[in-house]
């Protein structure tokens, strides 16, 4: 069982790693780098010189290229004379140059008229294994008690402590790391958290410039939402700060020097609207719990009266929620829920109002239903024509009994298999209703960001839904082991 | 000699409903099943035998019905309970039945202890301490060694001998009057056939009840069978003690279905086969069924139905042959000595259906 598991996991971060390797070389090979600007209104303001040097240095954050201005490339070479370096068409400036070109590099003279003409820059694209490389060397961020180096503070100390956080919770810290709770708890979900390791997907581009992509879909929404918290220096401020986020910060200024007594000050903030995760993730799971509350009764009850009035009218709703476009759906049923009153954009009463919620739920939860009652009714149905039900009944067991202590159990294994694929990709969110409320969840992500070139978020994207699947039907199999004694998790053999 | 009845069947008729046509599956079957005896009931597939022993436990498929007739049971006329309440007093508990296969009769995810526990829970009102208790000891009694250890183990963990034997410890854990065995070596290799059927034989002794065996295996039926009844076309049609059906069968149906014996055949013949398909139950059945595939049939057969003829006080067939008016025939070659070749084949030891291996 330990083997297998190991095995499993192995194969899962093996496929993980083949499927986002795919997403991330076809990003930067196929795409046209021309089609990454197209969003970009910062670059469209740029003119002559300034919009090619913008171009490259934007391509080299986003993991492209390599490049170099003339400055750069001087300093590279370790050039004596800086001066002469810079100059265009000094010999020490050839000798540079033709150095970069040697290396294989790109040697392009900024042609238009400002007063950067004549300036030589370097760049040179990187081939598939290097952007591969590049990418995983910066996925894994690891924090370390030697990771800050702050020339003003030099004889910082290094190493991990424990200590209590500003609930009085205990919590490891560590000075020298970029953050300083390295393990925290909270009663936010999953309770124990670290900042020990982080994943880096890099900055998200055109939209939400500069923000790094897993914070886009993390971060709450809204407004600031202070609280009353006490600081390390024993200030009691009203303050939407998280404490235990709080990363290294270089320059303090008084303000940080008034509530922190250390370095520790650049913190991330409360907001008083979920996440985009979190958003998709309440609908998701909302919606779900009512599809399964209605469901599962109703299509043991319809497998229990197979052919009579409860059978074929649950048919008839499964037929028809089946056949009706869900476009159409859910405009008909935001257009009786607006009959009643109920909101038919979410932005309307927002966040805080349990009306805003009902429609989507509901919407959602048909979608869901009518899939589930079939297969769930089709389980039964089959469970039910088994032999050992006409042994059960012949040992004089009534139908209740048989369909309690026998069917059940049978008919619940391919639905216990599939329940937390259900449960956990309920956060990748609902497309087409999340924007018919225009609800700020993850379902529109994806598509938004493939739209905008957005190729980091992408790749963010990929790797989470992709991670997530392979999780999901990992828990499914291992649920599987609980309900049915006939499968065991073991490496065979045979499977070497 | 009094005959201590146990199950009396008078006039049977059952009919199913098959896409809005109704077929006639039992037609006027009346047959007595005395305490304490061995019934064996042969015919080829589709002649009604499962579907006669059904209706003592109103197992019969949803669309099917009995149309006519009785069955008493214990003074009480079984034939026209309906509610399922009045039948699990009776299914299980009384009348219990062991199927074909063994294979799929377990719940899969189920343990086998409370598969049988589960019985004995129901109908004896006992507690799940009892009941593990008398389970473990049936487990023991129907040969299945360290059978407290075996208890929560699940049906995938035995093998199909084994699981019949379970199967018929729940049949058993109730002490029923009357075991019904359909089909119950089927599915299983010739040398666990022979255990099993070895097992229901002691077990019937002990116990005590009356069995009645389904089966097509004559070899079976010579072996454990004290009445044999031959089922065709929805009716009975020989009915005798067992030396009385194999020494002296008086149908031309038993004839053939004895002649069809693998272990008659000489060795480079062919063997025999009864020609022709059963009649179809959708439609009634004029004079005698078998006649249309009997190398002995008269003009009175595809006319008049036979009436029971008596052979002997208790041996009864189903057809005009028997009429004194009806001419002397001769019955087939193969099965005319069938004494003396069947003790042949048992002198040599084992279930007579060993012999072909």
């Amino acid at each position: 069982m330990k083997k297998y598991i190991w095995t499993r996991l192995l194969k899962s971060i093996i496929s993980i790693l083949i499927v986002v390797s795919i997403v991330v070389i076809m990003l930067y090979t196929l795409i046209p780098v021309s089609k990454i600007f197209e969003n970009d209104p910062a670059r469209q303001k740029l003119k002559t010189n300034y919009k090619t040097v913008y171009t490259y240095s934007r391509l080299e954050d986003l993991g492209y290229l390599d490049y170099y201005t003339i400055g750069e490339m001087c300093l590279a070479k370790d050039s004596q004379d800086i001066n002469a370096c810079i100059t265009a068409g000094s010999d020490e400036n050839i000798r540079v140059l033709n150095e970069f070109e040697a290396d294989g590099f790109t040697v392009e003279k900024l042609q238009q008229f400002d007063e950067m003409q004549g300036n030589s820059i370097a760049y040179r694209y990187y081939g598939v294994l290097e952007l591969l490389g590049n990418f995983y060397k910066k996925l894994i961020v690891i924090d370390h008690p030697f990771k800050i180096h702050d020339p003003k503070n030099p004889d910082m100390e290094r190493g991990y402590s424990i200590g209590l956080d500003h609930n009085n919770v205990p919590a490891i810290k560590c000075s020298g790391c970029e953050y300083k709770y390295q393990l925290y708890f909270n009663t936010s979900f999953p309770f124990i958290h670290t900042n020990a390791l982080k994943l880096n997907f890099g900055i998200s581009y055109p939209t939400n410039a500069g923000v790094p992509t897993m914070d886009v879909i993390s971060t709450g929404q809204g407004t600031m939402d202070s609280f009353e918290q006490t600081f390390p220096t024993g200030e009691v401020l009203k303050s939407p700060i998280l404490q235990h986020t709080c990363k290294y910060k270089y320059e303090t200024d008084h303000l940080d020097q008034k509530r922190f007594d250390d370095n520790y000050a650049n913190c991330a903030l409360k907001y008083d609207s979920p996440s985009m995760i979190q958003t998709s993730y309440i609908f998701g799971i909302s919606s779900l719990i009512l599809a399964y509350l209605i469901s599962l009764p109703y299509a043991i009850a319809m497998a229990r009266n197979k052919g009579k009035f409860v059978d074929k009218s649950g048919i008839v709703l499964i037929n028809i929620l089946i056949a009706v476009p869900s476009l159409a759906l859910i405009f008909f049923v935001k257009y009786i829920g607006f009959a009643f009153g109920m909101p038919d954009k979410f932005p309307q009463l927002g966040f805080t109002n349990i009306k805003s919620y009902i429609l989507p739920i509901i919407i959602l939860a048909l979608l869901t239903m009518p899939s589930l009652m079939m297969w769930v009714r089709r389980y039964m149905v089959d469970q039910s024509n088994a032999d050992y039900v006409k042994f059960a009944k012949a040992k004089g067991l009534s139908k209740k009994e048989i369909s309690r202590n026998h069917i059940l159990k049978n008919a619940i294994i391919p639905i216990v298999n599939g329940l937390p694929s259900s449960i956990i990709l309920a956060i990748s969110g609902a497309v087409i209703t999340e924007s018919v409320f225009s609800i700020p969840g993850m379902g529109k992500m994806l598509p938004d960001a493939i739209k905008s070139t957005n190729n980091n978020m992408v790749i963010t994207l990929t790797f989470i839904f992709t991670s997530l699947s392979i999780l999901s039907v990992f828990l499914g199999d291992l649920l599987m082991t609980f309900v049915d004694p006939r499968i065991s998790l073991n490496v065979k053999e045979g499977d070497k | 000699m009094e005959k201590n009845i146990i199950l009396s069947v008078k006039d049977l008729e059952v009919k199913f409903k098959v896409r809005d046509r109704e077929l006639t599956a039992i037609r006027n079957v009346s047959l007595d099943f005395e305490e304490g005896k061995v019934v064996a009931i042969v015919g080829e597939s589709g002649s009604g035998k499962s579907v006669f022993t059904k209706t003592f436990t109103g197992m019969l498929d949803i669309n099917g019905r009995i149309s006519n007739g009785e069955i008493y049971f214990e003074g009480k006329d079984i034939s026209k309970i309906t509610d399922d309440k009045d039948w699990e007093q009776i299914r299980g508990k009384k009348i219990a039945t062991v199927f074909q296969d063994p294979m799929t009769s377990l719940n899969p995810v189920r343990t086998i202890g409370y598969q049988i526990s589960e019985v004995i829970i129901k109908h004896q009102g006992k507690s799940k301490e009892e009941a593990k208790q008398i389970a473990i000891e049936l487990m023991e009694k129907v040969g299945i060694k360290d059978a407290a250890n075996r208890y929560d183990e699940y049906p995938f963990m035995y093998s199909g001998g084994m699981r019949q034997r379970i199967v018929i410890a729940i049949a058993l854990a109730c002490r029923p009057k009357i075991l019904i065995c359909d089909e119950p070596t089927t599915a299983l290799d010739v040398t666990i056939q022979a255990q099993i059927i070895e097992l229901i034989k002691e077990l019937a002794k002990e116990y005590e009840f009356t069995t009645i065996y389904i089966t097509h295996d004559l070899g079976v039926v010579a072996n454990v069978a004290d009445i044999v009844a031959v089922m065709y076309a929805g009716q009975i049609v020989e009915y005798g003690l067992v030396e009385e059906i194999f020494y002296n069968p008086q149908h031309p149906y038993t004839w053939g279905l004895l002649s069809s014996l693998p272990q008659l055949g000489e060795k480079g013949d062919e063997l025999f086969a009864i020609k022709g398909t059963p009649p179809s139950l959708f439609q009634e059945i004029k004079g005698d069924g078998f006649a249309p595939r009997s190398e002995y049939s008269m003009k009175i057969d595809f006319e008049l139905e036979p009436p029971m003829f008596k052979v002997s006080d208790t041996h009864y067939a189903k057809t005009w042959l028997l009429d004194p008016r009806a001419p002397k025939v001769e019955k087939p070659k193969t099965i005319q000595n069938l004494h003396e070749k069947m003790l042949a084949l048992t002198s040599k030891g084992g279930v007579y259906s060993d012999r072909d291996k």
